[in-house]
């Protein structure tokens, strides 16, 4: 027994707001999974792609000082990794346009262009790849690992409710995606600020940071909602690993078997099995309308469907302990 | 900012001599009746909560805590509506589960905090008063260790501590002793006599150990059947319904229930050293001691005769056995 025991003691303090109880559950969350190892190592390669392009950035910019030729390899290099286009069919392309027209666009467009591109390589090219595991650490023992300790009855005996406690464990998921998405993005935005020359690239490129903001919480709602989702079907955390998994590889495949073999015309139906192309054409839509995506109404309807329904089995499930 | 001590609306404080009132609580899960048209009045104080295995004990205390809606009835705990103030209620009220429930991944001072933060302590508080229970619930530097580390008896310890930790109003344990060595238990117990005695908590003890209820509890219910069978201070359930005396002797038994015979007092043998004398302790005082006198036997002891708590318990559980063989 310490030598410093008071025995019992009533507690007459101040009690806080009801509103910060998911807070808890989310403080929780965050710390749990912030010790992972994996977890810290991919959040720091997730951050490296923001840098290498933020190079890009300040390289781009001082180019402009000296003349368009080498912006104009830039932008061709930018567009066709997110075109899928050969970068020196765009050079061509964008020489012969400057032929035909007689003159250069302005700065202001261009850099427009080469910002959102790279925009779009960060969110087409490089974080999927990061942020599909970083998800498979975090989500999977959010909520089956509480089924499996029971503690939920810790949770729920205290003046908690099932929404404040989804809420916590998505707020959880979600910053951490944000991390992944939303931050590296703005932070690669706010570089090419600092870097350019003149303060007229805020009025070419205000829109950036909102479209970021924007693409981003498309991904990380419906991520959010569909791992808490597989996480509460299970007591053990490697099947909602395998499921996440799953989804997104074998989503994928049937994608590309069904488009090899069938080749459909209109491929938007046959895409949307695909959770990349899906998010890869919405975030295209959003960062720049001027690519030409279709169908985006379907996108936008299957991933509000997905968001939902996946939150209607969360809280069934959630509340499914208690009525045993 | 709300103060530590949130009291219920005007209307219930009327009944607040009654810390739990449910009326006709009917709950079903499908089509199995888990508890049938159960009224219940609890006082403050140490409430004894038996029954057997699926008698309706865990749905009886998820009621109270307001986590399933009950199908039919009403009631209060602590003057909240268990329909409506479900969140008044598990704020008053500390839970200590059965089932062995932790946060993976948490140090014990880790959970204790997380839970005063749930009962909406500041994060700093919440902090300093876990240690301050730990402390009390007799843990040391292993608070510092990961719970899934610990062994059955810290891990009881520990949901006791959690279970206290926002300082409430009323106790529900569940099995609070069970896994414990005799030490261990002996002080767990004593803890909740400190609460209930020195801090005024009321108490609702959920248990399978019998001497546990004798020795600390002030009223028992018995459930069974998904109904209360029994409901009533531990002191008049205890009561014989002839009164008796029990007698502990050193001599010659027979001489001396002879003698007590003579003296027109009935008494029956319980052991070689025991009498059950019946009567008033008023009107056998003065035969006990002659008859003892005459007979040469000393009396070692005098005791009230009780019922025990097993047979009553015993007898009711059977009542439900015949009405539903």
């Amino acid at each position: 027994m310490p030598i410093h025991n008071l025995g019992y003691r009533e507690w007459k303090g101040e009690l806080q707001s009801t509103s910060t109880r998911w807070f808890v559950v989310a403080d929780i969350g965050i710390r749990r999974a912030w010790q992972s190892a994996w977890l810290r190592r991919m959040m720091f390669f997730a951050w490296v792609p923001g840098v290498v392009m933020g190079f890009m950035i300040f390289t781009y910019e001082q180019s402009a000082k000296q003349g368009g030729e080498v912006q104009d390899i830039m932008s061709a290099g930018a567009m066709a990794m997110v075109t899928y286009e050969s970068p020196e069919l765009i050079y061509r392309r964008i020489k012969q346009e400057r032929i035909l027209t007689g003159s250069r666009a302005s700065i202001g467009e261009e850099r427009h262009i080469f910002w959102s591109s790279l925009l779009l390589i960060l969110f087409r090219r490089s974080q999927p790849f990061l942020l599909i595991p970083i998800v498979a650490v975090i989500a999977p023992p959010m909520i089956s690992q509480d089924f499996r300790s029971r503690a939920f009855l810790l949770y729920f005996s205290r003046p908690l409710t099932k929404v404040q406690y989804i809420i916590g464990k998505a707020a959880t998921i979600s910053l951490y995606l944000l991390c992944v998405t939303m931050f590296p993005a703005l932070l690669l935005y706010f570089v090419g600020v600092l870097l350019s020359p003149d303060i007229s690239v805020l009025s070419a490129t205000w829109d950036l940071p909102l479209r970021v903001i924007l693409a981003s919480f498309m991904i990380v709602i419906p991520c959010t909602a569909l791992s808490l989702m597989l996480s509460s079907l299970t007591k053990e955390s490697r099947y909602a690993s395998f499921a996440w998994f799953a989804v997104w590889i074998f989503g994928h495949l049937t994608y590309v078997v069904i488009r090899s073999v069938a080749n459909p015309g209109d491929s938007s139906m046959v895409q949307s099995l695909s959770l990349y192309e899906t998010f890869n054409d919405l975030s295209s839509w959003i960062l720049d309308p001027k690519l030409g995506v279709t169908h985006i109404e379907t996108r936008f309807i299957l991933l509000a469907v997905l968001t939902a329904v996946c939150t209607a089995v969360l809280y069934r499930r959630v509340s499914a302990p208690m009525e045993v | 900012m709300e103060h530590g001590r949130a009291m219920p609306h005007k209307e219930t404080q009327l009944t607040m001599t009654a810390l739990i009132e449910l009326r006709n609580v009917t709950k079903d899960y499908g089509n199995f009746r888990a508890l049938s048209n159960v009224d219940l009045t609890i006082r403050p104080g140490i409430t004894g909560l038996l029954g057997p295995n699926g008698a309706g004990k865990s749905t009886l205390i998820k009621v109270l805590l307001g986590l399933v809606r009950i199908t039919v009835g009403d009631g209060h705990v602590l003057g909240f509506s268990i329909r409506t103030s479900a969140d008044q209620i598990r704020t008053h009220i500390g839970y200590m589960p059965e089932d062995d429930c932790y946060v993976h991944g948490l140090s014990g001072i880790e959970s204790v905090q997380m839970i005063a933060q749930l009962s909406r302590f500041p994060a700093t508080e919440a902090l300093r008063r876990g240690h301050e229970i730990l402390d009390f619930c007799g843990m040391g530097q292993e608070r510092y260790r990961l719970v899934e580390t610990y062994s059955t008896g810290m891990r009881q310890k520990l949901r006791f501590a959690m279970a206290i930790v926002h300082d409430p109003k009323l106790l529900i344990l569940d099995e609070p002793t069970s896994g414990l060595d005799p030490e261990e238990r002996e002080a767990m117990l004593n803890r909740i006599r400190i609460l209930a005695r020195q801090f005024a908590k009321s108490v609702i003890l959920c248990t399978h150990i019998l001497p546990d209820v004798q020795v600390v509890c002030d009223n028992v219910v018995i459930l069974a059947g998904g109904s209360v069978r029994v409901s009533d201070s531990l002191d008049e359930l205890c009561r014989m319904p002839n009164p008796s005396m029990t007698v502990t002797l050193s001599g010659n038994r027979d001489a001396y229930r002879d003698r007590l015979t003579a003296k027109g007092v009935q008494s029956e043998v319980m052991s070689l050293r025991q009498l059950r004398v019946f009567g008033e302790v008023a009107v056998l005082n003065e035969p006990l001691w002659s008859a003892a006198t005459e007979s040469g036997c000393i009396v070692r002891g005098l005791s009230p005769s009780k019922n025990s708590l097993e047979q009553i318990f015993l007898a009711a559980v059977r009542e439900v056995q015949s009405a539903n063989p």
